[in-house]
Parts: C-alpha cells; structure tokens; sequence
C-alpha cells in the first residue's frame, strides 16, 4: 500500500454531527407555530339564484353597527308576527350575553326559523361578524349568510 | 460486531487517535497503544432519533390539508367551525390588500379573476376559503363579497382558529 492511501484513511467523527443536528431538531420546533385552523361556511347568494314567486322560509335579520350594537328583526314568520329586538353595546363592543339569550328565546318560540342574515355597516368589526355568525350556528340556524354593503 | 467509528485497523494509525491522547480521562498506555476508551452507542442515538421522528410525522398530522396564514394576522375565533377538508381557492385580505392564491389583485380586478380562475378550475368546488385579521373593517370584505356573487362562487369558507 502507498502512503498516499495512508493518508486517505480516516475516520469521521459523527458525534459534533448528531450534536448540531439534535440542536437543529430543538431549535425548529421551539420557533415554529402549529395553530389547527377550522372554517366557518356561509352560502352566499349568487345571482342565477332567484326565487321569485316562492315563499321564503323565515328568518332572522341581525344588524351591526360600528360600536356593536346589534338590531335583531324577524322576517316571513307565520301568521305575520314579528319580532324586533335591539341590543345596546355595552363597554366592550358586543353585549354576547344578551345576544346567547335573545337568540335562545328565539330559538324556543320559532323552531322553523333555520335562516340568519348578519348585515354589518361598513366599519364594523371582522371579527365581530365572524362571532355573531358562530353564535347563530350555535344556536342551530342552519343557513348563515353575510348580507353585501348597500 | 463493533459500533464504534474509532477502531484501530492493525497497525494503521488514525488522526483521531492521536487526539485521544488529550481527552481527559483517557490514559495512554506505556509501550502498548490502547484501543479507544469511547465506544459511542450509535445504536440508541439512532434509536432516539427515529422516535423523535416518528413523533413528529404523527404529530403534525392531521384530517385536513395545510394552510399558510401571514404570520402577522389574528383570525377570529368560532366555537362551531369545521376542519379544512379540501383544497380550495384560498383569498388573504391584509390591510386593503387581496391576495388570490397568494397573487395579489385589485379590488377592481376581483371579480374578472375569481372568474377566470372559476373557469380554469372547473373540478374544484365553487368554495372561497377567506382569511382575514380580526380587527379588519367589514368594508374591506364587502367588495369580495359581490365579487364572489359575480364570479359563481357560493360557498365562503372563513379561516377562523377553533375556540377551546
């Protein structure tokens, strides 16, 4: 064998390796964000959807102002009651407690009423909507919309 | 069978030995060359790491599909939300800013492009998945909104983080 080959013959030493490597592993796992993200759907109205002539179910009308008070009106209920309600904001923007019971009450009185529509004025919160939307989700309306800016 | 990397071939002389002789704890012999006091256990750092692995493939696994969300938005909350299941088309709105697939778009341009990309995609469903920060305006929503019903789409999926 030449001394070139001598030279040539060594051996690695892995261990520093799995050191930087493990260190990596930590470092990648402590900086990064796992959120799980979920989705609430809404069916919007698309314009080949006309229902003229038909009889529309009945349903709920929910109103949001800037300052989060909310306006809750009943629309094609049967034997043409109606129902008109309004909650007044309280410090924190939304008062979410009166709304849980507003809409519990509904609920009880008008079983058939599965529609609710949020109409927001155009400075009103995102997240606001988004929540008003939950809440009536919760309370079983099955057909949430986001009604358009006039 | 030997697991270690520092083995002495016969009377070969290895670079690292030599620097064996300055760790602490291992003796040189007198006239005889030891072997290798350090025999690394390979074996279970291999172990070690394929659980670690392992872990995480399981751990990062979920039902649904992947999403990036800017780092610096805060999705609203909802307690009734349901998981990403499908792929989609995705719009980000931050700060006034549409992004369609993660190409930005004016908001006059909106509803020409949710078309044509309605017509290029004909086998996805007609579902908009909409992640927007928290404190947004709704006057920033409301041009996708219209745009949307222009363009077909009738399902509007809002990306929101699930409430414990």
């Amino acid at each position: 064998m030449s001394n070139h080959d001598k030279e040539l013959n060594f051996e690695l030493n892995i261990l520093p390796i799995l050191d930087i490597l493990s260190v990596l592993i930590c470092f990648l796992l402590l900086t990064a964000v796992w959120i799980q993200v979920g989705t609430l759907d809404t069916k919007q109205a698309i314009g080949d959807n006309s229902t003229a002539g038909a009889k529309n179910p009945p349903s709920l009308l929910i109103t949001v102002d800037t300052q989060g008070t909310l306006q809750l009106s009943t629309r094609d209920l049967p034997n043409k009651k109606s129902f008109e309600e309004r909650i007044s904001a309280s410090s924190k923007g939304v008062n979410w407690e009166v709304l849980e019971q507003k809409l519990a009450t509904l609920r009880q009185e008008w079983p058939e009423m599965k529609t609710g529509i949020v109409h927001p004025e155009a400075q009103s919160s995102y997240g606001d909507v988004i929540r008003i939307m939950d809440k009536l989700k919760q309370h079983q309306f099955e057909g949430v919309g986001l009604s358009p800016l006039g | 069978m030997k697991t270690s990397s520092f083995t002495t071939q016969g009377q070969r002389k290895s670079p690292l030995s030599a620097l064996q002789s300055l760790k602490p704890g291992v003796k040189s012999g007198k006239g005889k060359k030891r072997g290798l006091a350090l025999e690394l256990p390979l074996t279970s750092l291999i172990d070690a790491f394929s659980i670690i692995v392992i872990y995480l493939l399981i751990g990062t696994q979920t039902s649904g599909i992947e999403s990036d969300i800017p780092s610096k938005m805060s999705l609203p909350t909802a307690a009734n939300s349901l998981s990403l299941e499908k792929e989609a088309t995705t719009i980000t709105i931050e700060k006034g800013v549409y992004r369609l697939n993660e190409k930005i778009v004016s908001v006059n341009n909106l509803a020409a492009e949710l078309r044509q990309l309605r017509e290029v995609n004909k086998d996805l469903p007609a579902e908009l998945i909409v992640q927007a920060d928290q404190e947004m305006k709704y006057q920033e929503l409301d041009p996708l909104l219209k745009a949307s019903a222009l363009s077909g789409f009738e399902k509007m999926k809002f990306a929101v983080v699930p409430e414990q």
